[in-house]
């Protein structure tokens, strides 16, 4: 027989899958509608931010009731931990889904400049991140987890060069000025996109490798001094305390 | 940090006539620590605690090899005196267990058996032990009162200043706050961290949350065997042994 905690905890994963998969939804549409010149498919994103809006308050709330009333400890304990910072990131992929969104409207419609930009590369890669930062928590894949955190910085690339090509742009004629400023805005979200699938991957390495990579990826994972756990500084963490 | 072991066990096996009840363990504890031992009813727990300070040696057909080395004498050697090394490791049990006499006695009768008679430095030690107890300010107004007219929570704390008073280097708690309320148990948890910065503790409990509270160092025991002993923050964030996360997540069995 399963204990209520343990069905507790089964919900709490539910609800965020559940969430993973309408924010990957808005996220997907918002970047439809901008690819089509869609403006009423931009307007149902936004409209549909109040669901996910429900849901982080809904997550937050089984989180507390789960600390309060049972003390988690170990595994249990980094999942309730994470899923707050998890519920926090989706929420924001979310606003992010809707500023895309805002941000097509004010421009009206897709510049055919777009294509002169690495904008098509960082909607590609931003939405992989993302989903596959989701299949890592659903699957409680870390390896994953660490997949996504590698892409991050390809994705910061790609906005510092953006920002370079539409600088050009805009030298070129005036008229250019508001669709490039829009670009860069577009730009820049998506790459924050990348950041919160990158958060929400490390979460997902903590859950399921007990580690806390958050700051100090370079150095734990991918092996800067050659090692793969910085064991001092856990030590130093330890003498702080 | 440099930590000092106060006791040091080796390969130790204890038998209740043929049955094993406690299999080859080896485990440092350390000083000013407190050192939690946790783990499933039956588990040995209580029984590896009472090897600490011989109290095994009261009940018949137990057999116990191995070594248990407190400051450099193996206590399990002929040549030990039992009474000086309950002293030396005292012992709280989970129910109070006042002598019948005043408060001013019950903490007095240690020093008195050491051969202390003088009635101003009893009175000092008697004053001394029960304010380290905290229980000083409840009891300083009429110290001839009965140790058994206390409440539950205020007999275990003059039971711990009663264990004081013969000067322990370790004190051995068993389960000492399951009888008592959430208030006293307050008390009780916040006096070992008090205590720990005189004495070396180390303390059963079925309380999982109280072993987080209280310890430095959490071992769990299963079946008689040590299955797993680090800090107690490794315990219970990210044990190593798979039964001890079920066990600390309650998922056991």
């Amino acid at each position: 027989m399963k204990r209520h905690f343990e069905e507790q905890l089964d919900r709490l994963r539910v609800k965020i899958i559940k969430m993973c998969s309408l924010v990957d939804e808005q996220l997907e549409v918002a970047i439809k509608a901008l690819l089509e010149n869609n403006q009423e498919l931009a307007q149902t994103v936004i409209e549909r931010d109040k669901q996910v809006d429900k849901y982080d308050l809904k997550i937050d709330k089984i989180c507390q009731k789960l600390f309060a009333l049972n003390q988690p400890v170990a595994a249990d304990l980094r999942l309730i931990m994470s899923s707050l910072n998890i519920n926090t990131n989706l929420e924001r992929i979310g606003d992010l889904a809707v500023n895309l969104c805002e941000n097509f409207l004010h421009i009206k419609e897709k510049p055919a400049f777009i294509d002169d930009t690495r904008i098509p590369e960082m909607i590609l890669l931003s939405k992989d991140m993302v989903k596959k930062s989701f299949d890592a928590f659903i699957n409680g894949d870390a390896k994953t987890a660490e997949d996504v955190i590698k892409s991050d910085d390809l994705l910061d690339n790609m906005n510092r060069e953006n920002h370079a090509i539409l600088i050009d742009i805009m030298k070129q004629s005036p008229d250019n000025i508001e669709h490039a400023v829009g670009l860069l805005v577009i730009s820049r979200l998506l790459e924050r996109a990348g950041d919160h699938a990158t958060n929400i991957a490390e979460d997902v390495y903590f859950i399921y490798q007990a580690s806390n990579i958050r700051h100090r990826y370079e150095k734990l994972i991918m092996g800067e001094n050659g090692d793969t756990h910085d064991e001092n500084s856990d030590v130093s963490e330890d003498t702080e305390e | 940090m440099i930590r000092e072991t106060v006791i040091k066990v080796e390969n130790l096996n204890l038998y209740y006539g043929k049955k094993q009840a406690l299999n080859n363990i080896s485990i440092e504890m350390y000083k000013h620590n407190v050192t939690a031992f946790i783990g499933p009813s039956g588990c040995g727990k209580s029984t590896f605690l009472r090897v600490l300070n011989r109290m095994n040696d009261l009940i018949d057909g137990v057999k116990v090899d191995g070594k248990v080395i407190i400051e450099n004498n193996d206590i399990y050697s002929p040549d030990i005196d039992v009474v000086e090394l309950r002293k030396k490791v005292g012992m709280i049990f989970q129910k109070s267990n006042p002598f019948p006499k005043s408060i001013y006695e019950n903490v007095a009768y240690g020093p008195r058996i050491m051969g202390i008679k003088d009635k101003n430095k009893l009175d000092e030690i008697v004053e001394s032990k029960l304010k380290q107890a905290a229980i000083w300010d409840e009891v300083k107004d009429d110290l001839q009162k009965s140790g058994l007219s206390l409440s539950g929570g205020q007999q275990q704390r003059l039971c711990i200043a009663r264990t004081l008073a013969t000067e322990p280097e370790v004190i051995l708690m068993d389960e000492p706050a399951s009888a008592l309320d959430p208030i006293s148990t307050a008390k009780i948890e916040e006096l070992i961290h008090e205590l720990k910065r005189e004495y070396s503790i180390i303390i059963v409990t079925h309380n999982m949350q109280q072993a987080a509270r209280v310890s430095d160092f959490t071992a769990f025991f299963y079946l008689g065997t040590l299955i797993e002993y680090d800090k107690t923050k490794k315990i219970f964030t990210n044990p190593t042994v798979k039964q001890t996360e079920d066990y600390v997540t309650g998922r056991f069995g």
